[in-house]
């Protein structure tokens, strides 16, 4: 039998296979819609709380213009950590300490700018003649000791074997301790307020805050990597199967390093966003930016089994405990109610993820 | 049927050892791939063919034996390694990534990428992924109408049929196949082995894994039996009778 024949007698008893069957039809109603679809289902939990604080807060304080950018801004630090959390989340990893690496990285850095910044003396009269020096080094110092904890991260975990569960959690507990370590437990003073003045209180065209402008910018940047690069490509094809990515030849423990690096660097630059909002470190600070992080990816529609992953929903996901913590300080309630609710939120939505999975499999 | 003549190899392998724990899966097996030639590799359960075969693509590594592409004897770090010398695998669980599409699993490892300033950040070329993934399901009779659906979403077959895509795609040296067409219809199954056919003409080294001795012997040059964790024989696969190959596999002695 030749080829041709096999093929002409598969086509005569109708055996061509065919890939990709019409959609299911999609069931009537928007729950059934709302279960299908995690970016209506987020979008839906934000119009609501967005429609509900608007309602009852005074004069709908909550929905103007002004209290939305802050919203934003607020949510700035938590979208860096939640974009690189989307990539570790995406390979079926995860990250533990980027709360506490944030205070480390943000130690080391208010140190090198005060360092740098003049003599003990000019600092603490709030004079700094090489400004433009500290607060370079200040960057490059945040960043790369973020960069380095991931590093850290990343070789434990690849080289050892570990899972990463583990390793973070036993690094976040190691820097943590050696920020308090290194400040007695008190923040690094003199702080330059140029900082906040020239970034983190300051506005694009007098509008948009600019820590909410470059989270967005990072954001889109990353959003593009993980849908069009090779590089977005293996990181989901590591989450959903590890061992088929190693049979296709892939790197595995390079690129999972790297993707570690990458998480630290950007905590690095939440890092300096820190100091630049507050024109101060917060060391006692950060206990919930891992809750924050995680539950926003999780919630955007990255499943933590791997291999399905969302920047654009991590995005909105970031929005949820913000606005929620906004809210709550509008209408003079504690705002402490907002860990409640993200836990809650959280825990649903890894249920509906695996229940998405079970249903598939 | 005659076998491809042609004293070149592409691939021996010679006193392969491996041991799981105290397990001992390979015993010193030995096996010569040649170009053009289907060779059929068949044994009862756990005779040690996929060991034999992971070792030769990368996928494992021997505790001793040694390996040699085109005479040259090489030491398979990785799979990677052995995509660099030419041989592709289709492993009996498949090693697809399941949340990917059609287009990026047959890519995967060899993406596509774009030229100039987007070459420098990887951007995929999906277009051509996507022009290239459906010629090569179309050989095998696969007509794709939404590349970009999960592999998750497949049925066993078309999974089976993309794996076996996948490396004859991209094989040069040789393609090893550990039982390419378990899931597959008689139908499916025939156009498999009609493309295997026609990537032995091409001079691809074939091996193939298979349980289906009678049409073992129909389709492959040669045939090669595993037993406890040693390559018996090597026969001509025309003139050796379906009996004698099982009675060798059970362990019977059969006069050659
Ligand atoms: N990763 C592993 N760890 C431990 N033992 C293994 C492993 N892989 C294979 N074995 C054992 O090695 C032996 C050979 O296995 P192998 O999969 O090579 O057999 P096979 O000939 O391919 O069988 P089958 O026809 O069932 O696919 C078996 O006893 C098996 O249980
Ligand atoms: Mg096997």
């Amino acid at each position: 039998m030749t080829r041709e024949e096999a093929l002409e007698i598969a086509a005569a008893a109708g055996a061509e296979e065919t890939i990709g069957a019409p959609e299911p039809e999609i069931r009537e109603g928007w729950l059934a819609l709302a279960r299908g679809s995690t970016a209506f289902w987020i979008g839906a939990v934000i119009v609501a709380i967005a429609i509900l604080f608007g309602l009852v807060s005074p004069n709908n304080v909550f929905v103007k213009a002004d209290n939305l950018l802050t919203i934003g801004l607020n949510a700035s630090q938590i979208m860096l950590l939640a974009i690189g959390m989307t990539f570790l989340i995406g390979a079926a990893q995860l990250d533990l300490s980027i709360g506490f690496s944030l205070i480390l990285a943000s130690v080391l850095s208010a140190k090198t700018i005060v360092a740098l910044g003049g003599t003990t003396e000019q600092v603490a009269r709030g004079e700094y003649p090489n400004l433009a020096l500290a607060v370079t080094a200040g960057i490059v110092v945040a960043i790369g000791a973020g960069a380095g904890i991931g590093l850290l991260n990343g070789l434990l975990v690849t080289r050892l074997r570990l899972n990463s569960f583990i390793v973070t959690l036993a690094t976040s507990g190691i820097a943590y301790g050696v920020a308090l370590i290194l400040t007695s437990a008190a923040n690094v003073p003199f702080v330059p307020d140029q900082l906040q003045s020239g970034f983190g209180a300051a506005k694009f065209l007098g509008v948009i805050p600019y820590p909410l402008v470059v989270a967005l910018v990072v954001a889109g940047f990353f959003w593009w990597v993980l849908r069009r690069t090779r590089f977005g490509l293996r990181t989901l094809a590591i989450g959903s199967s590890r061992e088929a990515a190693i049979r296709a030849g892939i790197d595995v423990d390079a690129h999972l390093v790297k993707l570690f690096v990458l998480m630290g660097a950007l905590v690095g630059v939440a890092a300096v966003f820190d100091l630049a909002r507050n024109a101060s470190t917060n060391v006692v600070g950060h206990q919930s930016d891992n809750l924050a992080a995680i539950a926003a990816v999780v919630i955007g529609g990255t499943s933590l089994f791997g291999g399905i992953a969302s920047v654009g929903g991590s995005l909105l996901g970031t929005l949820i405990p913000v606005m929620l913590g906004n809210g709550l300080v509008i209408m003079r309630v504690e705002p402490f109610y907002q860990f409640v609710a993200v836990g809650v939120i959280l825990i649903l939505a890894v249920y509906f993820d695996q229940r998405r999975r079970e249903r598939s499999s | 049927m005659t076998a491809v003549p042609g004293s070149e190899v592409a691939i021996r392998a010679t006193g392969i050892v491996k041991h799981f724990g105290h397990l001992e899966a390979l015993r010193g097996a030995d096996l010569v791939l040649r170009p053009g030639q289907i060779l059929a590799l068949v044994g009862d359960n756990g005779a040690g063919k996929s060991t034999l075969t992971k070792i030769i693509c990368g996928a494992l590594a021997p505790d001793d034996g040694e390996l040699r592409f085109w005479d040259e004897p090489v030491r398979v770090q990785s799979t990677r390694h052995a995509h660099e010398l030419g041989v592709y695998t289709v492993y009996q669980d498949l090693a697809l990534a399941p949340d990917l599409s059609v287009a990026d699993n047959l890519f995967l490892g060899r993406e596509a990428i774009a030229g100039g300033w987007q070459g420098w950040f990887g951007v995929l070329e999906r277009g051509a992924m996507h022009v290239e993934t459906r010629a090569a399901l179309g050989r095998l009779g696969i007509n794709v109408r939404n590349l970009n659906v999960p592999v998750r979403n497949l049925s066993g077959g078309q999974r089976q049929a993309l794996a076996v895509a996948r490396a004859i795609n991209w094989a040069t040296t040789a393609v090893l196949m550990d039982e390419p067409t378990a899931a597959l219809g008689p139908m499916q199954s025939a156009i498999v082995y009609e493309t295997v056919k026609a990537a032995a003409a091409r001079g691809l080294a074939v091996l193939v894994i298979s349980h289906d001795i009678p049409r073992m012997l129909s389709v492959a040059h040669r045939i090669a039996v595993m037993r406890h964790g040693r390559v018996i024989t090597e026969l001509d696969a025309g003139a050796v009778k379906l009996a004698d190959v099982i009675g060798l596999m059970l362990g019977e002695e059969v006069a050659a």
